[in-house]
């Protein structure tokens, strides 16, 4: 009897769970891509992906224009993402969004709700008739129905490097991404070719303020004029005290390309520069094409970042308990897998969700894990059950109620479905 | 009886497409680039077995791929007795023609025996070597006689340390 008391005994068991799972949100008969997602102050979600229009294909420049020629649309849910609004496209012109998962355009919410955005454009040059990448600003007031006409915040600078920037752009202002502090500044970062000469082939990082909501931009500013890996697309967040923390891969001369974060005052002066985010040195003369993912809570810093440094390459995962002034070494989100990689961070009150695609057996899926706020980690691997296919390329943002979401592209389509904000205890009592 | 009938003539029909393809041997490095399928990238390679393959993942925009692809060829000339082949693969973007690859190769390297791939997930192609790659351009494989993976290499490499490694192979 004894012995059936203690089996009754109720035991904890920790489960993950996909809530909410969606259908699509893209039109069946388009490819979408390269999906990102963001929450306003009034609780509404956006879903934003780059749309590979069929009658977009074909070379409408005449110009190799680094094969991208598409358009971008926004899809806003206003009850907590049960349902999504239908979407709205983002640029004026048609294919001119240059974006593709590894550069992908970027949204974010504002205090008054406003959606801002930034992306990188094809233009041609005026003076030398060849294209240009720049990257481009737009918003939208009236809750992602319309949005402003899209304007570079770039300079369009005169140096010709067609013959050095394979695809024949003359400079490439891109990689780009944008935060919103919540002072009301918008911050976009972008990778800047303008320094690049056949001697100095790494990128410069610029960037471009806005303090009155994105009516206007101060002149675009460099924050390090070389060592940007040119291939790596930045990432940026903002704390609670309107700081910034952009990251990016630092090109050591020997040519180590290491995940870094820098933190910047609300004054525009650096508190921290490129701080290694503590992966296994990485020496790589290539395109690594990988981004370093992150978030802040307080004084509590998360990346997630592809390392090929480590003895088993993939996504790792560290955190830094002093607003990024030094991170503790970066730990494997999901040992033995035999891909992981294009990791995803948001956090919220209690956990740190990481979320990337990883393959472990058959095609890639999408994987999560979580961690508590000083870094350890809290749960196994969970994988999204997203049905069959493909998924790839997560984004995750945290909702008002604590609750994770996140984006993906599976099979040509952008899906979205919520998380659990943390590990659901559930108890269970065996008869 | 009638899906075994189906799948008899499927796989006939499906040999008879690689007996083709075989017949008619690798693309010529004159030719525009063609866009193959994981099936018709098997069917390249198994028909390699028994020679040392250089296989290189390079793109048109990446600068370091554009620098070691004449190594790349050097290697292939100078261990040409040794059976050794260099095949190509661009993971550019499948959006329009191949046009932009060919234009790229016949400019830079007219004797670069390259394809490209036809479906918009670049690993959709690569997992026919490597499930494991990471997506990291340039990469080359030095696959062996059996047309199993002898080494993996990333990042641009110099002419002396690819030979070493296809001579590696080679012993």
């Amino acid at each position: 009897m004894t012995h059936f008391k203690s089996v009754a005994t109720t035991v904890a068991l920790v489960l993950y769970a996909t809530l909410g799972q969606t259908e699509p949100l893209s039109p069946i008969d388009h490819i979408a891509v390269a999906p990102d997602i963001a929450i306003n102050d009034n609780g509404d979600i956006a879903v934003m992906w780059v749309d590979r229009s069929p009658e977009l294909s074909g070379d409408h420049s005449g110009h190799d224009r680094h094969l991208s020629y598409t358009d971008l649309y926004v899809a806003i849910s206003k009850d907590g993402g049960n349902t999504f609004e239908t979407p709205a496209k983002v640029n004026h012109d048609d294919g001119v969004v240059w974006g593709q998962s590894v550069s992908r355009p970027r949204i974010v919410g504002a205090t008054d709700g406003t959606w801002h955005i930034s992306y990188a454009a094809n233009e041609i040059h005026p003076d030398m008739d060849k294209p240009a990448l720049t990257s481009h600003y737009t918003r939208s007031k009236d809750g992602g129905i319309t949005f402003d006409a899209p304007r570079r915040v770039s300079t369009l600078t005169n140096s010709d490097l067609s013959d050095m920037i394979h695809g024949g752009f003359t400079s490439a202002a891109a990689f780009q991404t944008i935060t919103s502090a919540n002072d009301g500044s918008l911050h976009l970062f972008w990778v800047d070719t303008r320094h690049m000469s056949p001697e100095e082939s790494t990128g410069a990082l610029y960037s471009a303020v806005s303090r009155d909501g994105g009516a206007t931009f101060d002149a675009d500013r460099e924050i390090f004029a070389a060592n940007v890996c040119p291939c790596c697309q930045l990432m940026a967040t903002t704390s609670a005290g309107a700081d910034v923390l952009v990251s990016m891969r630092d090109v050591s001369d020997d040519g180590y390309r290491q995940a870094t974060v820098t933190r910047i005052g609300p004054d525009g002066k650096i508190t921290h520069d490129r701080v290694d985010v503590g992966t296994a040195p990485w020496q790589i003369e290539g395109c690594p094409l990988k981004p370093t993912a992150v978030a802040v809570k307080d004084d509590a810093v998360f990346t997630a970042v592809y390392s090929g440094g480590e003895e088993e390459p993939g996504v790792f995962f560290s955190s830094s308990t002093d607003g990024g002034k030094s991170f503790a070494r970066a730990v494997p989100t999901h040992a033995h897998a035999l891909v992981s990689d294009a990791p995803t961070v948001a956090v919220n009150d209690s956990h740190a969700l990481v979320a990337w695609h990883g393959k472990t057996e058959g095609p890639r899926r999408v994987f999560y894990r979580m961690y508590d706020l000083a870094g350890a980690p809290v749960g196994d691997v969970q994988s999204v059950d997203s049905g069959p296919g493909h998924a790839s390329s997560p984004v995750a943002v945290t909702l008002p109620n604590g609750q994770f979401r996140i984006a993906w592209e599976q099979d040509d389509r952008i899906h979205t479905s919520a998380l659990p904000s943390s590990p659901i205890e559930i108890e269970v009592g065996l008869r | 009886m009638g899906a075994h009938l189906i799948r008899y003539l499927a796989t006939a029909v499906l040999s008879g497409t690689v007996a083709l393809f075989c017949v008619a041997g690798l693309a010529s490095a004159s030719e525009p680039v063609r866009q193959i399928s994981p099936d018709d990238f098997e069917a390249i390679l198994s028909e390699q077995q028994g020679n040392i393959v250089i296989l290189n993942l390079w793109a048109t925009w990446c600068a370091p791929c554009l620098v070691e692809i004449p190594d790349l060829l050097k290697v292939e000339a100078d261990l040409k007795d040794h059976d050794v082949t260099l095949i190509g693969v661009s993971v550019d973007e499948p959006v329009f023609s191949t046009d932009h690859i060919t234009r790229m190769r016949d400019k830079r390297f007219p004797d670069f025996l390259t394809y490209a791939r036809d479906n918009r997930d670049t690993d959709y192609l690569v997992t026919v070597v490597d499930p494991a790659w990471n997506e990291v351009v340039p990469t080359t494989y030095i696959i062996d006689r059996a047309g199993a993976v002898h080494t993996r290499i990333q990042g641009k490499k110099s002419l002396e340390e690819f030979k070493a490694a296809v001579l590696a192979a080679i012993e």
